[in-house]
């Protein structure tokens, strides 16, 4: 079975904190393809409303945070069903972000790869004030495979 | 501003092993199916593939081209339906399902489709997104 502890669905991994910086907003702006300037100019980003260069919306991914209590994750192999996103304040250059993750739910289903275990993974991004920056649902699955990987 | 039913894009993209590992490098990703092909095949892929974070992130951008100004995401969901290997052509397309007035903004909900030309949806998804009244108008 996949390896988690039931008892501690909804329990919040310890907050993690993120310095967001300019580089890395520009570095994975041009790994998209972006080309709109508010993502690598400051002056256009600021003439755009932004206090700074503004994180392109799937930005938020990119801030790990600390393992979930009592859940045991494969290292590779684990496929990504599903992502949602729900935006508050725009995160920008200069920000910190405090992130923390739950699990929500675990369902076991029967597959044409066996069984799968399929996790629904809560994350929250907040602003140093307190404002939310971003909140993120995921759907991962685990194959039974990996799953036999991770006991090997 | 857009109407119900307006067609966004198309717009055609090539994604390139070179566009994977700068992705994995950017979003600090590097699970080893997204540039090590032996260790893909030993998970049961053909081969290495694209995140699925970097096909929503494509999208998402599409999705930022095809805006008005000032335009800005306030919720975004997809679904990822299938993998995508290096040097595949993929389509991106949109349609606007909706438009609401509210104070001094517009919310419009916009479904999306990221596609293999000639094949299979590789993620379906919906943004709402903010359009503030001033700029639509201009």
């Amino acid at each position: 079975m996949f390896d988690y502890d039931p008892t501690r669905i909804g329990e919040r991994s310890a907050p993690r904190s993120h310095e967001i910086e300019k580089g890395a907003i520009r570095r994975f702006a041009e790994a998209l393809g972006e080309k709109n300037s508010i993502y690598f100019d400051e002056k256009e980003a600021r003439a755009a409303g932004f206090p700074g260069l503004p994180a392109p919306p799937t930005f938020p991914f990119t801030l790990p945070p600390h393992p979930i209590p009592g859940v045991r994750l494969p290292q590779a192999g684990i496929i990504h069903g599903e992502q949602e996103f729900i935006y508050g304040r725009p995160i920008c250059a200069g920000d910190i972000i405090t992130v923390s993750a739950w699990l929500d739910n675990v369902k076991v289903r029967q597959g044409h790869l066996g069984s799968m275990t399929i996790l629904t993974i809560m994350r929250d991004g907040l602003h140093q004030n307190g404002d939310i920056a971003f909140q993120s649902r995921s759907i991962v699955i685990v194959t039974e495979e990996v799953q036999r990987d991770v006991e090997a | 501003m857009w109407k119900p039913k307006d067609i966004l894009g198309p717009e055609t993209i090539l994604i390139t092993r070179e566009q994977i590992v700068r992705y994995a490098g950017a979003s600090g990703d590097y699970n080893p199916i997204h540039y090590d092909e032996e260790q893909a095949r030993r998970f049961g892929l053909p081969g290495v593939i694209a995140h699925g974070m970097l096909n929503m992130g494509l999208a998402a951008r599409f999705l930022e081209t095809q805006s008005p100004p000032g335009a800005r995401f306030q919720r975004y969901t997809v679904r990822f339906r299938q993998m995508v290997r290096p040097n595949q052509r993929l389509i991106i397309s949109g349609i606007v399902k909706s438009v609401q007035n509210e104070g001094d903004i517009f919310h419009a909900a916009i479904d999306v489709v990221m596609q293999i030309e000639n094949g299979d949806a590789v993620i379906t998804g919906q943004a709402v997104m903010t359009v503030p009244i001033k700029t639509a108008k201009s």
